[in-house]
């Protein structure tokens, strides 16, 4: 299905920062779980082993996504919708939890944190919809439409509870709808409503623990040794690196165990103590260097649906890694949300692995149409 | 092709494309919004690495590093022949430090520790949540003391397991001489809260152990030694992993007492012999030369072992509401009339003030009459114990008359007999020591009283009368003094005038048996009376034990010098007599004094209870004492 010739557009660059970053991530894993594996790797089931297993299968994966024409995806798009729903739903209800929420899906063995794979299933479903409706898309029918199809997923979500993700789901609607062109009213209007309904949320929705956060993020002081304490330790962390880190393996935070999931949620902590400034701003580099890769798969794509799905990626990386920072560096409250590449966590690696397919699927294609 | 079905669809798309190509406005604003969002980002990084670097390393330093008293261990205390009076125990202690207490499964820790030292985990719970109440979570809660040794072993197993749990081997002090010596070695105790606050910049920590009373108190700074500090890497569980740094504790130095510990004891047997039914009764031993007490007894006494392991508010009630007061020293703290053995000093400042020479008779014939300053058809009585008839003032001091020193003190105007007066005979038993804290090295000491007519005018509102003086003369009325007062009086007239400060302590050694310091003899001051008039008084008290008053204090072989009295006290009784107290105080001997005694008998009398046990301890002392080798003797 593809013309050899074709492949020269396949672009390398995207594969080799996925699998830098996923690099550097099990770098960050391996120093983050000595409190664990103090003796190191010793076999296959060591983290950071784990962690580059993947990432060399999701390489695999990025080709056979790639292969396949990412237009197929947009015509089972309502079978894609119910399967994203399906597994939703599937977490609340025998799903097994951590952390105080439900959020992993046990099958054969394996273990699917639904929401890391629905995601981009509703990213898929969203970018058919509005690509579908360029003509009208600056109609309310549309925009409210679009909306619903985002807020289902969202809600159910949000009832794990998994706020962070929930967020993602909301930036990743909210750029796609822009990038295809919905009018600007409507937007601002919805933005309106949310800002206003904000005191209901948190005093109706939200549930206590999430109330407890916002106030155990706004003080952390108040509670340093229960809920604040992951604040202020995180934050400890990432200030006492300096410009150049305390060195791999070397952070008294993060080998002492004063951060907790620190191969996950807190892995920008380990890497803020360890390499310091310099490793963060390294770290920044490779995630916008991806996404201005993702941009331009974008800027390419042959057809509406190729650009919105891209864009749909890039906004999906680029709200993960900020929220994911801005918690690690007490910008926002504590949201667990994955670092994207780097966290520990094999749903959200291999995902992440599928989506840079789908951006070279639409760079394959993007030349066909002209002669 | 399957994927082209909806061709007409795609034809559609094809013309928006028209519509988006070239990049959009809105993917310009994605690529701005990333830069934004890393910009957010960067900045507050900066803010926080590079800005403020030194304030998180500082915090991240304070979480790494922990610093931990050392305590040392306590010096000990021995009697004048080395003999250990306490000993450094080991005590097995359960602590958590509630901070380093894992946040959701404490309550499975208290479960297990429960389990372990077969106490409730609801009490170790609400110890632990009263110590987070306090605000200090990173100081350690005792949850059981005194663990026995296997359940020790089991705990030291589980504590690696059990976050925030900490074994604690400390040092407990074991009083072997008990009873027979808690009033001179004192005992140590917990911290208070108000201690803890003045001592904690010396290093105390709040599991401290601190003298409480006796020589553990007033030694406390050379017993303790100085505390030595860790510093210490812990990980977020508060389990140490390393320690970086450390400064060795310092032992405390030991305490060598003046104490002969079994004199201690012949001393203590025999005050029980004759003390009868009295509530207490003491007996100090004091070397003449250097002031150093040999036995110092108040009974009743106590095991202050009950002090140094925690009391229990039972245990401490008992204590408290016995009527002989077990807890107080009454050789040093409490104050009584010295009754017939203040005619020593009486008759001393009438020889040196020339009111009387060794010569001078007086006549008893029982009573002596004051008339009334202002009513002479009232006429006072003072009466003596007996009618005793022409006596010179050898015999005065030794058939103890109250008429002949009645004389000395207060005169008798109508005969022409001029007295002391209130004022010298008051300055001479200040110079012999009384009035005033005698400096032994105990804490509780009591001064005692010697009165004045100032004083009485100001206490009392009372002009002072003759009458006053006549009873200050035998040692009644006002009057009051410590035992061991009296026995350092008494010594300073068998030394010759040399009035010494009664001593404790011979020496100091640190920990490898250097000695630091040693003590000798302290003169306070030399008594201002001729050593003349001194000998004809140690002669005159030698005719009391040998043919006088105090005959019951006679120890064949041995010359003692001493005089005894019985003591009123307290309100008149129906029949007119009163309560009494037996004194008796002494040295031998005569020919070359080298000890001094005094016994007290409270309820009991200077001749019956007081001069027989004092027999026995001179007995004791120069009959039958194994006599260890002096110091520095091969």
């Amino acid at each position: 299905m593809i013309q050899w010739r074709t492949l020269r557009n396949f672009d390398p660059w995207i594969v080799v920062s996925g699998l830098v970053l996923a690099f550097y991530g099990a770098l960050l894993i391996y120093s983050a779980s000595r409190t664990i594996y103090p003796d190191g790797i010793q076999g296959l089931g060591h983290p950071a082993v784990r962690h580059l297993v993947i990432a060399t299968l999701g390489v695999a994966v990025v080709f056979a996504v790639a292969w396949l024409d990412y237009r197929t995806l947009g015509q089972v798009a309502p079978t894609i919708y119910a399967v994203a729903l399906a597994m939703l739903v599937g977490v609340l209800v025998v799903g097994t939890s951590a952390y105080g929420s439900r959020r992993w899906l046990d099958a054969g063995g394996l273990s699917i944190q639904a929401s890391e794979v629905a995601k981009l299933l509703v990213i898929i479903v969203l970018a058919k919809f509005l690509a579908d409706r360029t003509l009208e898309v600056s109609s309310l029918r549309t925009f409210v439409v679009s909306l619903t199809i985002a807020a289902v997923p969202m809600m159910l979500v949000l009832a794990e509870p998994d706020m962070g993700t929930a967020i993602i789901f909301g930036a990743a609607w909210l750029g796609m709808v822009v990038v295809a062109g919905c009018r600007p009213q409507h937007i601002l209007v919805f933005l309106a409503t949310m800002t206003l309904s904000v005191p209901f949320v948190v005093l109706g929705i939200m549930g206590d623990y999430q109330r407890e956060r916002i106030a155990v993020f706004l003080n952390p002081e108040a509670d340093p040794l229960g809920g604040g304490f992951q604040i202020l330790q995180a934050e400890i962390s990432v200030g006492s690196g300096g410009i150049f880190g305390k060195g791999l393996v070397h952070g008294t935070q993060t080998q002492l165990d004063y951060l907790q999931t620190p191969t996950r949620d807190y892995i920008f902590s380990v890497l803020g103590e360890e390499l310091g400034l310099i490793g963060a701003l390294l770290l920044f580099a490779l995630f916008i260097f991806l996404l201005f890769r993702g941009l331009r798969a974008a800027t390419l794509a042959r057809d509406p649906f190729g650009r919105l799905l891209a864009t749909g990626i890039v906004i999906m990386i680029l709200f993960q890694v900020f929220i994911n920072v801005a918690v690690n560096i007490r910008l926002l409250p504590v949201t667990g949300i994955p670092l994207p590449f780097i966290s520990a966590g094999g749903s959200s690696l291999i995902t992440l692995f599928v989506a840079l397919g789908v951006l070279e699927s639409i760079l394959l294609r993007h030349r066909q149409i002209d002669f | 092709m399957d994927f082209l079905r909806g061709s007409s669809q795609r034809w559609r798309s094809h013309k928006a494309r028209e519509n988006a190509f070239p990049v959009g406005r809105n993917l310009f604003l994605l690529q701005a919004l990333i830069f934004v969002l890393f910009g957010i980002l960067t900045l507050q990084l900066v803010r926080m690495q590079v800005f403020e670097v030194d304030s998180y390393q500082a915090k991240a330093e304070n979480n790494r590093l922990r610093e931990l008293q050392v305590l040392p261990l306590r010096g000990l205390v021995y009697d004048r022949n080395g003999t250990p009076l306490v000993q450094n125990v080991a005590n097995y202690t359960a602590v958590i430090t509630p901070a380093d207490l894992p946040g959701k499964n404490e309550q499975e820790v208290f479960d297990r520790l429960g389990e372990v030292l077969k106490m409730p985990s609801q009490d170790i719970a609400q110890k632990v949540e009263d110590k987070r109440q306090d605000g200090s979570p990173y100081d350690a809660v005792v949850i059981k003391d005194e663990l026995d040794r296997d359940t020790a072993l089991i705990l030291k197993e589980l504590t690696p397991n059990l976050p925030g749990v900490e074994l604690r081997v400390e040092a407990r002090r074991h009083y072997t001489s008990g009873d027979l010596t808690s009033h001179i070695v004192g005992y140590v105790g917990s911290i208070s809260e108000d201690e803890y606050a003045s001592l904690r910049p010396r290093g105390y920590i709040l599991n401290d152990q601190v003298g409480k009373a006796g020589i553990e108190a007033d030694y406390e700074d050379v017993l303790r030694g100085k505390p030595g500090k860790e510093l210490a890497e812990v990980d977020a569980s508060g389990r140490q992993l390393d320690v970086l740094d450390a400064r060795a504790a310092q032992p405390g130095q030991s305490v060598f007492l003046t104490i002969d510990l079994e004199l201690q004891r012949k001393v203590t047997d025999a005050l029980r012999e004759y003390m009868g039914t009295s509530d207490n009764a003491t007996a100090v031993v004091m070397d003449v030369h250097t002031g150093e007490i040999l036995s110092m007894v108040s009974l009743p006494g106590y095991d202050n072992n009950l002090f140094s392991r925690a009391i229990t508010q039972q245990e401490l009630d008992d204590l408290l509401n016995q009527p002989g007061k077990p807890l107080v020293n009454h050789a040093i703290a409490e104050m009584y009339a010295p009754g017939s053995t203040f005619k020593t000093i009486t008759g001393l400042a009438a020889l040196q003030e020339g009111v009387a020479t060794p010569d001078t008779v007086i006549t008893s014939k029982g009573y002596i009459t004051v008339e009334n300053e202002y009513d002479p058809s009232v006429v006072y009585y003072f009466r003596d114990w007996a009618a005793l008839g022409a006596m010179d003032f050898y015999r005065g001091i030794a058939m103890s008359s109250d008429v002949y020193f009645y004389y000395l003190a207060g005169g008798k105007a109508d005969e022409g007999f001029h007295g002391l007066g209130e004022e010298r005979l008051a300055s001479y038993a200040r110079s012999f020591g009384y009035g005033e804290l005698s400096g032994v090295d105990l804490p509780g000491e009591s001064p005692g009283l010697v009165p004045d007519a100032r004083w009485k005018e100001q206490n009392w509102g009372e002009t002072w009368y003759v009458g006053d003086t006549y009873s200050f003369g035998i040692g009644q009325g006002y009057l009051a003094v410590t035992p061991l007062q009296l026995v350092n009086a008494v010594a300073t007239i068998a030394n010759g005038g040399d009035l010494l400060r009664p001593r404790l302590i011979s020496e100091i050694q640190d920990d490898h048996g250097n000695t630091i310091a040693s003590f000798g003899p302290e003169v306070r001051r030399q008594v201002p009376v001729n050593p003349d008039y001194l000998a004809v008084m140690r002669e005159a008290m030698r005719q009391s034990v040998d043919s006088g008053v105090a005959s019951s204090a006679k120890v064949a072989g041995l010359s003692i010098g001493g005089k005894s009295g019985t003591a009123e006290f307290g309100e008149q009784h129906a029949d007119g007599t009163y309560d009494t107290h037996g004194w008796f105080v002494g040295f031998a001997p005569f020919e070359d004094p080298q000890i001094a005694v005094v016994v007290f008998v409270q309820r009991g009398g200077g001749f019956q209870n007081a001069a027989p046990a004092a027999a026995r301890i001179f007995d004791y002392y120069f009959h039958q004492r194994y006599v260890a080798q002096p110091e520095g003797s091969p």
